[in-house]
């Protein structure tokens, strides 16, 4: 299969996983869920950027597949928003400000230990092979 | 099966996410994240205008959950704003945190109220 198609269809079997994910924490959890998802999924995309940056070794499909599928769609931006919009329209606007400058800060905090951890891990593997 | 529906239209979403992405890597200015934002921008506005609708549960589930959810990503933007970082590049970074997080309100206020008005 060419290497082109085989990421598309790598890119949905994984997504297909992550978006399943996603819907089994927002039942569980509301939009404490979509909280989660997106912050843990902010430093598992920065983990897996940066490891298959030092460690590839023509794992294409799966470096794509993982991080473009299965993580891209775990997160949501849209949800997000989404879920911003309907605490602002319970009144309530404390939390809305919490939910929404955390979801800010934090995303980009787990993003930076994701990379240093990747780069970590994979300059060690790729070292050792 | 609502978390099954939701994984099937991640799929669809995922996979757009992904084409339109490579478009943008072949012919959009690689100095800027447009792919990404024009995704985020363009999901937000069209989960507010479906939740607007009220859909039912399954159909919610495999359209806003599933594909739209899938198609916008909050870890790539996240990734990219960081590599802004990375290269000092702050008045990018900037523009790019702005436009995503004031773009993402306005649209899915835009996007809920279209919504209820059809």
């Amino acid at each position: 299969m060419n290497s082109k198609l085989a990421n598309y269809f790598s890119v949905g079997f994984f997504a297909f996983f992550g978006g399943a994910l996603r819907c089994f924490l927002t039942n569980i959890w509301s939009q404490t869920g979509t909280f989660v998802a997106n912050i843990s999924g902010c430093f598992l995309l920065a983990f897996l950027t940066y490891f298959f940056l030092q460690f590839r070794e023509g794992r294409d499909w799966l470096a794509t597949g993982l991080s473009t599928g299965f993580v891209g769609a775990f997160t949501t931006f849209s949800s997000f928003n989404l879920d911003t919009l309907k605490q602002l329209q319970s009144a309530n606007s404390m939390p809305v400000m919490i939910y929404f400058f955390s979801s800010i800060i934090f995303g980009l905090i787990f993003a930076a230990l994701g990379m240093y951890v990747g780069n970590k891990l994979g300059k060690r593997l790729a070292g050792e092979a | 099966m609502e978390i099954v529906t939701a994984g099937l239209g991640a799929i669809f979403g995922a996979v757009i996410r992904y084409a339109i992405t490579n478009y943008g890597k072949k012919n959009w200015p690689k100095s800027f994240s447009y792919a990404t934002l024009l995704i985020n921008l363009s999901g937000t506005f069209l989960l507010g205008l479906i939740f607007a609708l009220s859909l039912p549960v399954f159909v919610y589930a495999f359209v806003g959950t599933g594909i739209l959810g899938g198609y916008t990503t909050f870890s790539t933007m996240n990734v990219e704003l960081l590599g802004k970082l990375k290269d000092k590049s702050y008045r990018m970074f900037w523009t790019y945190l702005i436009a995503s997080y004031l773009g993402g309100l306005i649209l899915v206020f835009a996007g809920f109220a279209l919504g209820k008005l059809l």
